[in-house]
C-alpha cells in the first residue's frame, strides 16, 4: 500500500468499526443507573393461559427473571419460593419469568421441584425487555399500585436479606 | 485507471465491506447457546482452571490464558 492510500483506508476501516456495533456498546457502557420500568406483560403459564402483569395490581409482585442455564438464577428460585410460601398470606406474589429459548429446558429443571411461585415462559425475551434488565438474574419488585420500586442483579444471602426488609416495607404501605 | 480512481474505488469497497460485518450484541438473556457446556474449551472447568492457574504461575503470566467468563451474563 502506498503512503498516500495509509490515512484515508486507516479512516474508512475506523468509521466502519464504528457503524459495526462499537459506537452503540460504548454508549451503553457509559449508562450509569437504569431507570426502573413496569412494563405491560401478558405471558403464558405451563398449561397456555395467558397471565397478565397488570392483574396482580394491588398486591406486592416479586418478578424473576430466570434461565435454566443460569446458575444463579437456580440457586435464586428456591429461594424466592420459599420467599413467596412466606409471605403470600400477607399480599405477595411472585412471578417466575423464564426466558429459555426452548420450552423442555425449562421443564427439566421445574419437574419433581415443589414450586409454587407462578413460572410464567417467555423465549421471546419481551420481560427482560420491558425491564431493560442488564444481567443474568435480575428480580424486580413492585408495589400494590403496579409501580417497581426495587430491582436487584445477581443473587446471593445479602440481596435475600435486603428482599426481605423491602418486601416487609411495601407489604405494610396501603395500596 | 488513474490513482484517483483507485483511491476512490477502494475507499467505495471498504466502506461497503464494513456494512456487512457480523457484529451483533447478545443481550444477557439470550446466552443460553454460550452458556452451554458444548461452548466451552474444556468439559472439565475446575480441572482447566486449575492447570492454568498452575500454568500462570510457573510462566509468570498471570491472565495470559484469557479471563474466566461462561458467557452467560450471570454476576
Amino acid at each position: 500500500m502506498t503512503p498516500a492510500l495509509r490515512w484515508p483506508t486507516a479512516l474508512v476501516c475506523c468509521l466502519g468499526c464504528l457503524a459495526s456495533g462499537v459506537a452503540p456498546r460504548l454508549a451503553r457502557a457509559s449508562e450509569a443507573v437504569v431507570p426502573l420500568v413496569t412494563p405491560a406483560l401478558v405471558l403464558p403459564d405451563a398449561s397456555g393461559t395467558s397471565v397478565s402483569l397488570a392483574s396482580f395490581r394491588g398486591k406486592v409482585v416479586l418478578v424473576d427473571i430466570w434461565a435454566s442455564w443460569c446458575a444463579p438464577c437456580k440457586a435464586a428460585f428456591p429461594a424466592y419460593d420459599a420467599l413467596y410460601r412466606e409471605y403470600r398470606g400477607r399480599g405477595l406474589d411472585v412471578l417466575a419469568i423464564n426466558v429459555d429459548e426452548q420450552r423442555k429446558a425449562a421443564t427439566a429443571f421445574l419437574d419433581g421441584r415443589d414450586h409454587q411461585v407462578h413460572v410464567l415462559f417467555d423465549p421471546k425475551g419481551l420481560a427482560p425487555t420491558g425491564f431493560k434488565l442488564k444481567g443474568m438474574p435480575t428480580s424486580y419488585l413492585i408495589d400494590r399500585k403496579g409501580v417497581t420500586r426495587f430491582a436487584h442483579e445477581g443473587f446471593n444471602a445479602k440481596v435475600l436479606a435486603q428482599y426481605r426488609r423491602e418486601i416487609e416495607q411495601l407489604l405494610e404501605e396501603t395500596p | 485507471m488513474t490513482r484517483a480512481v483507485r483511491l476512490a474505488l477502494l475507499m467505495m469497497v471498504l466502506a461497503a465491506s464494513s456494512l456487512v460485518t457480523a457484529c451483533a450484541t447478545v443481550q444477557p438473556w439470550q446466552r443460553g447457546r454460550l452458556a452451554s457446556p458444548c461452548m466451552q474449551f474444556s468439559p472439565d472447568g475446575e480441572l482447566a482452571a486449575f492447570a492454568s492457574h498452575w500454568q500462570e504461575s510457573r510462566e509468570g503470566a498471570a491472565g495470559g490464558n484469557g479471563l474466566q467468563g461462561g458467557g452467560c451474563g450471570c454476576k
